[in-house]
């Protein structure tokens, strides 16, 4: 019944033109931002699409957050999400597997205080918008990352550390990795960032994958669930530079 | 209008055609006599830095004008001793701390750009320069300061491929430009200063997999990698400790930091090697193979096929890593398969390319102290041991040995600024400078990324009234043919035409244009900032185009001793001038 209800809704949203729906987070920047991301596709506002935030960004240079498009699971074909106030907007596309689920948490940069949306586009060609308004004192992609101050990273460029954490159904991958994830913003320091990052099964095959952005924030710290967490996965990385990384989880 | 219109269309379909077509090996063997493009640093393999156009001409430069400029940005304005590319209307350019960019060449519009994110802990010894690109296929490819091989899709500028050659950690940089032969990738490493060893490396060009490393430095072990395997492919020089004693050969230097030409009629790659570490040359009595030579390799084997050391046990820092270039010349209705070189110690050297053989040696600067010549047969330094830095180990305390006054200074009579054979004048044109220098020796020993020297020097103009010195030289009779005086040392490359012309740039920020024929100036032009790059000339819709970089720095200012207050005004820079006719 539930799920009838949501198709009819979906149709008569359809039926519209797209101009007709406002933004319930009220951007300035949604009409451009929607065009730059998603084009003239048909889209929806869908409460199922979740972007998790903390109500302040305490620390504008690592503003934790989860993207949550379980609800549409198995119909995805990929995820884009977005700060619309960031100097640099886009912060990942997400390309969904049926062995992972579609939920991803990760640390991001702001600039301002802004809407962060996800974008799900489902196999019928509709995409369905979530978000999320986050108040931030700002800064965060135009500040030095800290790595410009500390040469650690120079020697341990790419170093992987992770946890599994048994969920009911499954597990939750938590992995860190050092990398700068320097924006370009800053002066002399060019933009330097991972922006690829892969799940592999045991065979190397790639499961999910990612693609990224500078507000991603320093060393990131992503997470995501499994549905089987007895098999053996890998996360294999690769930055503008040209590095690429892999360690087993 | 109508008619326009279809016809900028297909203009644009055209450029759109050719475009899509990558560089290919017999591209870059024919570069030299193309004028559409410059594929290679050099203007050609064999880096004669000639060109056969002459629409610009002794008569018609005087009328050549700039048609735009292009700025790198940013604040990172220090050295720029590229040399451009030129492929299908796009400019390719390096700038200094390991940037490249892509160029529209009709408008001067930036396309792309890549900045490597360069670790704090990079150890070039002179400057943050970068010489210049290769190119193959579709990629464009140059070597970073912390001593890695990148390969950047030309349309997009993304990294395609990156190779480490070297732990920068221990003192190993790259700035020359990569070479393409026979589809590898070839490479030299930098940091003769910090007790490396030196080495020539092939990858294979589309894939970045190494295929041979030729170290430098007699007793290292070679290798080739046949279908993905390592194989020991024999020590250089055969065993170790023939030339060097002890186990010094193990941070030896030889630095291959300037990169290489190659001779298609020989089949071999040419390097020059720098100086052995550390300088202070007591602590390594022999030849010290195979620092400052020139060195044939094959370019399949990575075997070094000859040698010819310039200065064996070298103490002055005479780093003999400069350019052979080959050129062919006529003796007694016979040809001559010859290949000149213009060393850091002041002599000029002709060799048989086919086989190293010395063919004759004479000096190109006005003064040499430390050798009273060279022996005619076979071309080794005659050395006068007066000029050579004391041992320490003579001295009261055994820290300082006595100080000399050798000539040149250890800048060079010429450093890596690349001559240029005339194909019609039948000269060489080389940028060279009189200075002198103090040296002394101190005890030094190897540390991993520490400067390994054991040396104390300062630098010293020979003449009030100049130190660079742009000299015409037969490479026939070993006379000067005409020279032109610079107040400021010259630090740039050389480029001769068919319009007998010959053009370089000044730390003054001149681009000049002079008679190849009598050194007259028909060309000056002010950059804005020193010039220490190599000007390129090129074809486009039927013009004739002349390029050079503009950016002051390189070693001069860091290691200038008295000649620093002469160059110390000029300003830095960074910027891409481009000239045609009206």
């Amino acid at each position: 019944m539930k799920r009838k209800l949501s198709a009819l809704v979906l149709s008569a949203v359809i039926s519209f033109p797209a101009y007709a729906v406002t933004d319930p987070l009220e951007s300035p920047l949604w009409d451009y931002l929607r065009e730059k991301f998603i084009g003239n596709d048909k889209y929806v506002f869908d409460d199922r699409i979740k972007v998790e935030l903390p109500s302040f960004a305490e620390d504008p240079t690592q503003v934790p957050m989860t993207i949550d498009a379980s609800a549409l699971s198995g119909d995805i074909e990929r995820i884009v999400s977005w700060a619309d106030l960031n100097p640099i907007q886009h912060i990942l596309t997400y390309y969904p597997h049926p062995e992972i689920v579609p939920r991803v948490s990760l640390r991001i940069k702001v600039q301002q205080s802004t809407a962060v949306r996800a974008a799900v586009l489902t196999k019928d060609g509709v995409w369905h918008v979530g978000g999320s308004y986050l108040e931030a004192a700002g800064g965060g992609c135009s500040t030095p990352s800290m790595a410009n101050a500390d040469p650690y990273w120079e020697s341990h460029l790419g170093e992987m550390k992770s946890r599994l954490f048994p969920r009911e159904e499954g597990g939750r991958y938590k992995f860190k990795v050092i990398h700068p994830m320097d924006t370009g913003l800053v002066d002399a320091i060019p933009e330097f960032y991972i922006e690829k990052i892969a799940v592999r099964d045991a065979e190397g095959e790639q499961l999910a994958h990612m693609e990224l952005s500078p507000p991603v924030s320093e060393n990131p710290v992503i997470s995501f669930d499994v549905r089987d967490a007895t098999k053996k996965h890998s996360v294999w990385l690769r930055d503008n530079g040209g590095n690429e990384f892999e360690q087993e989880l | 209008m109508k008619k326009f219109t279809l016809s900028a269309l297909v203009a644009a379909m055209a450029i759109a055609g050719t475009a899509q077509a990558g560089v290919t090996d017999k591209d870059i063997l024919n570069d030299q006599m193309t004028t559409g493009d410059v594929l290679t640093y050099g203007m050609g393999l064999r880096g004669q830095r000639y060109s056969p156009m002459d629409k610009i001409n002794t008569e018609t430069v005087k009328d050549m004008r700039p048609v735009w400029a292009f700025s790198f940005g940013g604040e990172k304005q220090r050295g720029q001793e590229s040399q451009p590319m030129v492929k299908d209307g796009v400019m390719y350019v390096t700038a200094s701390y390991s940037r490249v960019f892509a160029v529209d060449t009709k408008t001067g519009e930036e396309l792309w750009e890549y900045n490597a994110r360069l670790p704090d802990g990079i150890m070039p010894c002179c400057d943050v320069i970068n010489r210049g690109v290769a190119l193959y296929d579709d990629l464009v490819i140059f070597g970073t300061l912390d001593a890695k091989l990148v390969a950047l899709n030309n349309k997009t500028g993304k990294v395609v491929w990156k190779k480490t050659v070297e732990d920068y950690k221990a003192g190993y940089s790259i700035t020359a430009a990569p070479m393409i032969v026979k589809g590898k990738v070839i490479t030299g490493v930098s940091g003769g200063e910090f007790g490396i060893v030196g080495k020539v490396e092939a990858y294979d060009a589309k894939t970045g997999k190494i295929a041979w490393t030729r170290p430098t430095v007699e007793g290292h072990m070679g290798y080739i990698w046949k279908n993905g395997k390592k194989m020991e492919n024999g020590i250089s020089g055969g065993e170790a400790g023939k030339t060097w004693p002890g186990d010094l050969w193990k941070s030896g230097g030889a630095a291959t930091w300037l990169g290489g030409t190659y001779d298609a009629d020989v089949d071999l790659l040419f390097f020059g090697t720098g100086n052995p570490a550390p300088w202070n040359s007591h602590l390594r009595p022999g030849d010290n193979l195979f620092s400052s030579s020139r060195l044939a390799i094959d370019p399949d084997t990575g075997k070094i096929s000859w040698h010819f050391q310039t200065t064996p046990h070298d103490g002055w820092d005479y780093d003999g890593v400069n350019e052979l270039v080959s050129f062919d010349y006529k003796e007694g209705g016979k040809t001559v398969k010859a290949a000149a070189t213009a060393d850091r110690n002041g002599f000029m050297y002709v060799l048989n390319r086919e086989n190293g053989d010395f063919i004759r040696g004479f000096p190109f600067v006005d003064e040499i102290t430390w050798a009273k010549g060279l022996d005619p047969k076979t071309g080794r330094p005659i050395y006068d041991e007066a000029f050579r830095p004391g041992n320490p180990a003579d001295s009261k305390d055994g820290k300082k040995g006595s100080s000399v006054h050798a000539v040149p200074g250890f800048l060079g009579g010429k450093n890596w600024m690349p001559i240029s054979y005339s194909q019609d004048t039948g000269l060489f044109y080389v940028p060279s400078n009189e200075w002198a220098m103090d040296i002394w020796n101190e005890p030094t020993a190897y540390k991993k990324g520490a400067a390994y020297l054991g040396a104390g020097f300062t630098i010293k103009p020979m003449n009030d009234d100049y130190i660079g010195v742009m000299r015409a030289m037969d490479p026939k009779t070993g006379k000067e043919v005409w020279r032109y005086k610079n107040y400021s040392p010259l630090w740039g490359g050389v480029l001769s035409t068919k319009g007998n012309l010959v053009f370089f740039g000044t730390p003054e920020g001149y681009l000049l244009g002079l008679d190849a024929k009598n050194g007259e100036v028909k060309y000056k032009f002010n950059t804005g900032s020193g010039i220490v790059g190599s000007p390129i000339t090129w074809e486009q819709d039927g013009s004739q185009y002349l390029s050079v970089v503009s950016g002051w720095g390189g070693a001069v200012p860091l290691w200038g001793g008295e000649v620093a207050k002469r160059v110390k005004h000029l300003n830095q820079g960074g910027t891409v001038w481009t000239f045609k006719l009206p």
